[in-house]
């Protein structure tokens, strides 16, 4: 009865598993190859993978600053942007807010002495304007009286 | 939408089987590096906004295109073009019984294979090359099927042809491989 029926392995349906057996166990030794390249090639692939995911346009906003800040900073070269030892220009740029720094504080201590200047000028005045000689200031007799006229 | 995190683990699944299956189109490895990188580019720029799980498989189409533009480059620059015509296996190795292979092996695919005598990393590099050596056609649909595992349907989509076509080239491409890979004392 059983030579009536097809050979089971005629059938498509095995055929297809079959190969699809193969084909997956072929598939399994690519995996191992590819899970073993060479740290350059994953590295660069890393890269690729890192510029193409700032390349998403909702990022770009954050990504425009990126010329800007590379003017200011002046050349720093390629080396900044892949992680490598930082140039000359980005050394020096780091240290640009302590410069900043120490540029506020003279300037502050500049408006702090140009106040005093002031204020002494303008006693100066009020005393050289007043009706009263400055030197009788000097006078023992009117520095009591000035006390005596102050207290109550 | 995708967020940033899952179009970064997608690119990061696919970026090592993209290259290899450059590689294997284009035997080039600084040439594959540049269009796998172009490709993760085109993803993110046109195609962010697709749902994640649509993510895999338009990159497996943009980077078939952008392999596709690095040969017609290279015909343009050398006014040649090697192994892109070649869309069917040819009458050689009709005679080939892969179910007759296998059913020698008495179900041991693989078990014992060539281990023994080959080492595990010269059996794959017997391997990728038999498998740089089949038509194109054949092996982007075999590494779209088996290695992507995506189903005939998506493979087609990817490939742009019907899924007869798509089993066509499977189905040919893994009787090549497993005569190729035989007549090396290989089993697969």
């Amino acid at each position: 009865m059983n030579r009536h029926l097809p050979d089971p392995k005629l059938l498509p349906d095995h055929a297809e598993a079959l190969e699809g057996q193969v084909a997956f166990r072929l598939a399994a030794y690519l995996s191992r190859g590819a899970e073993a390249l060479p740290h350059e090639i994953s590295e660069r692939l890393r890269f690729g993978r890192e510029r193409a995911l700032a390349k998403v346009p909702r990022r770009a906003a954050a990504v425009q600053h990126a010329p800007a800040v590379a003017a200011w900073i002046g050349h720093a070269g390629p080396a900044a942007v892949m992680g490598g030892p930082p140039s000359v220009w980005l050394r020096l740029a780091s240290l640009m807010p302590l410069v900043m720094l120490a540029a506020g504080l003279v300037m502050i201590q500049h408006h702090h002495d140009l106040q005093q200047i002031a204020a002494a000028a303008e006693i100066d005045s009020a005393l050289l304007a007043d009706d009263l000689p400055p030197d009788a200031y000097r006078d023992p007799g009117f520095s009591e009286f000035l006390r005596t006229a102050e207290a109550p | 939408m995708a967020s940033d995190k899952e179009l970064s683990d997608c690119l990061k699944n696919v970026e090592k089987r993209a290259f290899k299956r450059t590689v294997y189109a284009v035997r080039d490895e600084d040439a594959a590096l540049d269009i796998v990188q172009d490709a993760m580019i085109r993803l993110a720029e046109k195609y962010h906004d697709r749902p994640a799980a649509e993510l895999p498989l338009l990159f497996q189409r943009i980077l078939s295109n952008a392999t596709m533009d690095w040969f017609r480059r290279q015909r343009v620059r050398r006014s040649v073009m090697q192994n892109m015509s070649d869309f069917d296996v040819g009458g050689e190795g009709g005679d080939f019984d892969l179910l007759e292979s296998l059913e020698s092996a008495d179900g041991m695919l693989g078990a014992e294979s060539a281990a023994e005598t080959v080492s595990r990393s010269q059996t794959l590099l017997l391997i990728e090359a038999q498998i740089a050596e089949l038509p194109a056609r054949q092996r982007e649909a075999f590494l779209l099927r088996y290695w992507e595992e995506f189903d005939t349907a998506e493979t087609a989509v990817v490939m742009g042809c019907s899924e007869g076509s798509v089993k066509t080239h499977c189905s040919r491409a893994v009787h090549a491989l497993a005569k190729a890979l035989r007549s090396k004392g290989i089993v697969p």
